[in-house]
């Protein structure tokens, strides 16, 4: 585990709140979209999930490795006056869960505040150390 | 940034012969200009990330990116560097004027 270097908690926690607004960016997607139909190829756009992964072993920061389409199962929903409905009068929507996506929002959003409580408490505390040399 | 090195603590022990043996003064004086050399170093590093800090703001503003997190970065490291140079600054004067006082 190598040692970290000077500004380590800043970094890591800069790396943090990057990764949760982009976090953030893909849950305002998914909800944005909660209801396209028709995601540019003619299916149902898919619910997209951030994968975090660790910026290095050990003492690390956060980064989004990727973001990846969510492959669980599309909606359906009866609704047989929608052009777009099948013969049973079923139309598929995506697999988007508002109430699932308001929690992953609430869980990114709180992340990043304490990211940045994090950033300001370690600048506190050094203020505190440079105290000392007065 | 706590980790501060400007080789003034691991010069002391070289100080302090320099100090003792008074009879050969050129020791202390090349002592004393590696750590103002080490101090100067440390300036041009605190300046580098003040210019750094700079340059991210005005890239953000003229918009050549929008990641305000490496802003606010940037500027973060360049406070805690500038206020740990501040510091180290007013000790060294402080130390001076003490020094100045001392009745001969």
């Amino acid at each position: 585990m190598s040692i970290p270097r000077a500004f380590g908690p800043l970094d890591i926690a800069v790396s943090g709140m990057r990764a949760h607004a982009k976090h953030m960016e893909v849950i305002s997607s998914n909800i944005a979209n909660s209801r396209t139909a028709d995601a540019g190829k003619g299916q149902p756009y898919r619910r997209l999930e951030a994968v975090f992964r660790a910026q290095g072993e050990g003492v690390a920061g956060v980064t989004i490795a990727d973001i990846v389409p969510d492959a669980g199962a599309l909606q359906r929903l009866y609704d047989p006056g929608n052009p777009a409905a099948d013969p049973s009068g079923y139309v598929t929507m995506p697999n988007v869960h508002l109430p699932v996506e308001m929690m992953n929002l609430n869980l990114a959003s709180r992340a990043y505040q304490a990211n940045a409580a994090v950033l300001r408490r370690y600048q506190r505390m050094v203020e505190t150390t440079l105290e000392l040399l007065r | 940034m706590i980790d501060f090195d400007p080789n003034v603590s691991s010069l002391l022990p070289n100080v302090k012969q320099g100090m003792a043996q008074a009879i050969r003064p050129g020791a202390a004086h090349a002592d004393f200009s590696r750590a103002v050399q080490a101090i100067g170093e440390h300036v041009s590093k605190v300046d580098d990330l003040q210019q750094a800090s700079d340059a991210s703001i005005q890239d953000l503003l003229t918009g050549k990116h929008n990641d305000i997190t490496t802003t606010v970065s940037a500027v973060a490291k360049a406070d805690m560097s500038f206020k740990l140079l501040v510091g180290v600054r007013n000790k060294l004067i402080e130390a001076y004027k003490q020094t100045m006082s001392m009745p001969l």
